[in-house]
């Protein structure tokens, strides 16, 4: 089977496993077109930090600076989208983030600094600049502040008559599987973000161009066997170069996405480690475009089903948490990975003990239920992964061979 | 340049002149007054000991690195390379010791690497390379990733690579070090085709029955300059040894048996397992004596890297009992196991056996770090480990200014001298020697090959696993061959030849228990 026609395959049986959850639950804001729309909402910022990471770490070097190119976006995204609208914005935000990227590559690739060094070190200069060009740009704005930008112009979005209408009322017909599925449907025919719709042409550009261009089997070759690259004549500073810049691009349009599409405007650490997330899911995807899109609608969904009806939703994600991590430790014990076993079974147990004797989940426990999804996945799934082989390691010219 | 200068060879310019190239890197001078004429569609060897710098000059013609001084020109024509792109541009092509190749790409991914505008990275690439596989008889399949491929294969593809370009001109550096004979023969018989449709190649060794074997010319190298250049007629292999080291090679021989009755290591029913589960190592059983070297040949990756690393107590055995001087010790870390008088020449010292920013008396510490002289009590003794690592550097003949140089400061040679006696330090029972000459000039190699001699003479027992079948033939007592996991056949290396540990190696010896 392709891996396309597996991905697709993955996301109809997540779609049954909700479905049943709901019925069983009654929890039905769990798929509800608002909660789906609330999903993709939280999952592209994270989808495109995780894009950057792929170009970064597909040329071989590790980015882990994406959260600061983020916020660079956010404050690009503010400043321009304020007085030239969301598309002159947009730009900006991709350019502010490129700057972090040129940042960390230069760092990076040209003094071969450690990448992690380098990361973390655009993330403090990021937040500090980004507060203070905050304070600059917006402290005497009309219904702007310090911290914080007036309220921007939205993109424009989509809503296709119709298939709106009619699967908006059959999302609220509560039918098994139909209504889960027209309640997606819903969310992507009413209302969607031409920045969303240009994410994911990003995402797919991006697999075309790295897995099926010459200049994307070039930039691989720099993440997998530099000086293999460089016996054959590729330039692999060059690419190296371009492809952390690239990764700042990505990182900035996420910035952008939270600035005037998730929210209504710039904030002093509106990013929240959503940067961070990213770098997960593309670790979680195995560095490849169709898989950190997947982890990235996982932490978003989480994050929507929080938004809405949170103590309910998230009370009947427990059931279905509980009973998968179950079935995953009978399948561990069964490869023989008793560590592993015991953890998920102990985990699965707590969490259907959780569900049985409560109502609802508390508050202050919804917050952090996306981090800790994340965390679980990562750290139960991520045994097969295979990064590119040289990344991270530094880089120079004329030691080939 | 024009392909039709260089067919026919006779009077035409030579394929390559490199005239007065120096090159130097900071306190080492790798090339100086180094002079080559190579005639077009011939075979030029290039020989001489590891550090002569034959692969530097090699760097150079291919554009890797850049000259110092002097000149290089093609086809008559002078050339100035900035980057591999353009000696490839002037139809070179290398095919690297240490091949050049990305593992998680496929075999088309590999050789399209830039150079994609030839055929495109699609069905034109992939007809291409499979015209050119076809051609010599690789059976390269395009699609498949090259970590999957063995190391014949791999070099296939390397040389696939290189004739996807239209090279003319074939680098070849050192291309039987990873090979087993009759792999060799292959290659030999496809250099000799290459050669009869006209290219030219340079081929890169310092195995001198090789050289005489497949070379029409020969240019020996020694301290980076040229000494001499021979035709293979008017030389033989000794004349060549000694123009290589100025004086006569040394031979790796071992003397009178010292064997005794006294078990050191026994290894009963050993397997090991990768992360999923398929067997490295299985059934494996192998007793060593007091006084016996027992050598382990095979071609790489059939699972002499888990023995070592399961006898040393870096991989746990999934089944079978290690038992050392008549203690099980199969559930022992390699702490205690080092403890009890194990010692461990790596087969990477830069990777498992050296801290090579660390100075050389902290270098000692390292697997003694619980026992004196380094330590007292708790704490590291640091003047008892620089005393000791003085005593080290005197008798082992460590080339180095003080014992607060750092390791990496050190020639290969030097580190692993250094190394073997940090090994023998604190009374070894038994001597684990993975490789212990892979890598260094000759001098140490002999250094190192007379240390475990009297490892052998102390009554040590020797487990010496190596890819050069000389140095097993010459230093062991018995050798045992490991095929796919498990050790298949027992010789006797006062009568077995290269040639049938050869076959043996790649299960082609059909006397060999399945």
């Amino acid at each position: 089977m392709s891996r396309g026609a597996r991905l697709w395959l993955y996301a109809l049986a997540g779609l049954v496993a909700l479905s049943v959850v709901r019925t069983v639950t009654g929890a039905d804001d769990l798929t509800s077109a608002g909660t789906m729309r609330a999903a993709i909402i939280a999952a592209i910022p994270i989808a495109l930090a995780g894009l950057g990471g792929l170009w970064s770490e597909r040329a071989g070097v590790v980015n882990i600076g994406l959260e600061g190119m983020m916020i660079l976006g956010t404050l690009g995204a503010g400043y321009y989208t304020y007085y030239q609208g969301p598309w002159v914005g947009l730009l900006g935000a991709m350019m502010f983030g490129a700057i972090g990227g040129v940042l960390h590559a230069l760092a990076t690739v040209v003094f071969t600094v450690d990448h992690i060094v380098s990361g973390v070190a655009v993330n403090i200069i990021a937040a500090g600049v980004a507060g203070f060009l905050a304070e600059v740009f917006f402290a005497d704005l009309e219904g702007g502040g310090p911290t914080q930008s007036p309220s921007l112009e939205r993109p424009m979005s989509i809503t296709v008559p119709g298939i709106s209408d009619w699967s908006a009322d059959l999302s609220a017909q509560r039918w098994f599987l139909v209504s889960d599925l027209a309640g997606l449907i819903n969310a992507l025919t009413a209302g969607l973000s031409i920045f969303t719709v240009l994410a994911l042409l990003a995402l797919a550009g991006t697999g075309w161009l790295l897995w099926h261009s010459a200049f994307g089997l070039r930039l691989r070759s720099c993440g997998e066997s530099p000086s293999s690259a460089e016996t054959l004549g590729v330039n692999v500073y060059r690419y190296k170069f371009l492809a952390v810049t690239m990764s700042g691009v990505f990182a900035g349009f996420a910035g952008c996405y939270l600035a005037v599409v998730a929210s209504s405007g710039y904030a002093n650490g509106q990013t929240g480690g959503r940067g961070y997330i990213g770098l997960a899911a593309m670790i979680f995807g195995n560095w490849r475009p169709g898989g950190l899109l997947t982890g990235s609608l996982l932490f978003g969904f989480t994050e929507g089903a929080r938004l809405r009806q949170g103590g309910e939703s998230v009370h009947a994600l427990l059931l279905l948490i509980g009973v998968a991590l179950l079935a995953l430790a009978a399948w561990q014990l069964y490869r023989a990975r008793r560590a592993v076993a015991l953890l998920a079974a102990t985990v699965g147990a707590g969490a259907l003990w959780w569900y049985l004797a409560t109502e609802a989940v508390p508050d202050s426990f919804t917050e952090m239920t996306p981090y800790v999804a994340t965390l679980l996945v990562l750290a139960l799934f991520s045994q097969r992964l295979r990064m590119p082989a040289a990344d991270g390691q530094p880089y120079r010219r004329g030691e080939a061979g | 340049m024009s392909p039709d200068a260089v067919a026919g060879g006779g009077n035409a310019a030579p394929a390559v002149r490199l005239t007065g190239i120096a090159k130097r890197f900071p306190g080492v001078v790798a090339n100086s007054d180094v002079d080559v004429e190579i005639r077009p569609g011939t075979v030029h060897a290039l020989v001489g000991e590891n550090g002569a710098g034959k692969s530097t000059l090699m760097k150079i013609l291919y554009g890797v690195q850049k000259p110092d001084e002097g000149t290089i020109s093609i086809a008559g024509e002078e050339v100035a390379f900035a980057s591999p792109a353009d000696a490839i541009a002037r139809g070179i092509g290398m095919v690297f010791q240490h091949f050049q190749l990305a593992d998680n790409l496929s075999v088309l991914e590999n050789v399209v690497l830039g150079a994609e505008r030839l055929h495109g990275i699609g069905a034109r690439a992939r007809t291409e390379i499979e015209r050119i596989s076809a051609a010599y008889g690789f059976a390269l399949d395009p699609d498949e990733l090259v970590e999957t491929l063995g190391v014949g294969q791999r070099q296939r593809v390397e040389i696939v690579k290189v004739l996807y370009r239209g090279a003319r001109v074939i680098i070849l550096d050192e291309p039987t070090a990873v090979l087993v004979p009759q792999e060799v023969d292959a290659l030999f018989a496809n250099l000799r085709e290459l050669k009869s449709e006209g290219h030219t190649l340079v081929f890169i060794s310092h195995k001198l029955d090789e050289v005489l074997a497949i070379a029409d010319e020969i240019t020996v190298l020694r301290r980076g300059t040229t000494v001499a250049t021979v035709t293979p007629d008017t030389v033989t292999a000794h004349e060549l040894a000694e123009l290589m080291v100025g004086a006569e090679l040394p031979t790796p021989s071992s003397g009178e048996s010292t064997v005794t009755d006294r078990t050191v290591l026994e290894v009963r029913g050993l397997r090991v397992d990768d992360a999923a589960g398929r067997a490295l190592l299985d059934d494996v059983d192998l007793v060593i004596r007091a006084g016996e070297v027992l050598g382990v040949a095979g071609v790489e990756g059939n699972g002499q890297t888990e023995l070592v690393e399961a006898v040393v107590g870096m991989r746990s055995a999934v089944a079978g009992t290690i038992v050392l001087a008549g203690t099980d010790v199969t559930r022992r870390g390699t702490r205690e196991r080092r403890e009890s008088g194990v010692g461990y020449i790596p087969e990477d010292r830069q990777r498992h056996g050296l801290l090579l920013d660390a100075a050389l008396w902290e270098n000692r510490i390292l697997g003694h770090q619980t026992r004196p002289p380094s330590v007292r009590g708790l704490w590291l003794d640091r003047g008892g480990a620089r005393a000791d690592t003085e005593r080290i550097v005197d008798a082992y003949d460590v080339r180095t200014p003080g014992v607060d140089t750092t390791a990496r400061a050190l020639s290969g040679g030097n580190q692993q001298k250094f190394l073997v006696g940090r090994e023998m330090s604190g009374d070894p029972v038994l001597l684990v020697a993975s490789h212990p000459t892979r890598g260094v000039d000759v001098g140490a190699q002999a250094a190192i090959w007379e240390s475990i001699r009297a490892a052998r003479r102390r009554g040590l027992a020797v487990l010496l696993v190596s890819a050069d079948l000389d140095e097993l033939i010459g230093l062991s007592d018995t050798i045992r061959v490991v095929l796919r996991g498990r050790l298949a056949g027992t010789f006797d290396p006062r009568t077995v030849t290269p040639l049938e540990l050869g076959s043996a190696m790649t299960g082609a010896d059909a006397s060999e228990p399945a």
